[in-house]
């Protein structure tokens, strides 16, 4: 059943790279929020991508000896992380955030980088598709060995 | 025997680019991963294991990292051009085993047919 292993490695990494996307989004929509739940200006949110070894299905087979099949190669976002960039100080000291001095500190988010971001999970997002695609057709070929010429 | 030793190289051979395929998958889904490197089948030994244990379906798809792609700065190494390209190439290898093991079938049909 690899064929359908190569679906879910593919269905990892578009779900890894939505995410990515969605805190990207999330990051662009914050650009100029100042003031949050806990106090301060909202932070930059990074994901971090790890490697993961097999469907934990997969990987209960594997110890119990049934299937000796090597590790897929799916992708996981493992965590969500700040961006320790220090939050920018601007002087508005009509601002209602504004500290005594009259500045008034906002999130260090550029959208240019946020853009690049989003245009490179877009486009990993194409590429996993594809792959699905692949891997759609060649299953739909062995189906078709069983169709009588 | 002849037809069946070919239908079981076909197989293993299938088998074979099957692993390739789930490699490059992964290639692919590990595209923005940090240190990750690319990973492909060493084609000409898991032919020889197929060879060898006459067609049963190896154990382990004898998977290396390869070397001499150009790295990022964030330690991973995967050519989106060179996935991209082993996705079709692979899936045309995949096809024309299908394509093989049908005329087989075919020959088959035809033998008991006596060809009419």
């Amino acid at each position: 059943m690899s064929l359908f292993d190569m679906m879910s490695i593919s269905a990892s990494a578009l779900s890894a790279e939505r995410q990515r996307a969605e805190v990207t989004s999330a990051n662009l929509a914050n650009a100029e929020t100042t003031h949050t739940d806990d106090g301060g200006p909202y932070v930059r949110k990074q994901v971090v991508f790890s490697p993961t070894s097999g469907t934990p299905f997969r990987t209960v087979f594997n110890g119990l000896g049934r299937f000796a099949q090597s590790p897929t190669g799916s992708v996981k976002l493992t965590q969500v992380v700040d961006d320790p960039t220090p939050p920018v100080k601007r002087y508005e000291p009509g601002n209602p955030d504004a500290d005594k001095s009259g500045y008034v500190e906002y999130p260090s988010i550029n959208p240019v980088t946020e853009m690049v971001d989003l245009m490179g999970s877009v486009r990993a997002y194409q590429l996993n598709a594809s792959a699905v695609t692949a891997a759609k057709q060649m299953i739909q070929e062995s189906i078709d060995i069983l169709k009588s010429s | 025997m002849a037809a069946i030793s070919t239908m079981q190289l076909i197989e293993g051979y299938l088998k074979v680019t099957d692993d390739r395929q789930q490699m490059i998958a992964g290639n692919m889904a590990n595209i923005d991963t940090p240190g990750y490197h690319t990973k492909d089948i060493d084609f000409q030994a898991a032919m020889k294991q197929v060879v060898n244990n006459s067609g049963a379906a190896q154990l382990e798809p004898a998977s290396r990292e390869l070397d001499g792609l150009p790295e990022r700065p964030d330690g991973n190494n995967v050519n989106i051009d060179r996935e991209s390209l082993m996705l079709s190439q692979t899936q045309l290898q995949y096809q024309m085993g299908v394509q093989l093991i049908k005329s087989e079938f075919h020959t088959l049909l035809t033998a008991i047919k006596e060809g009419s």
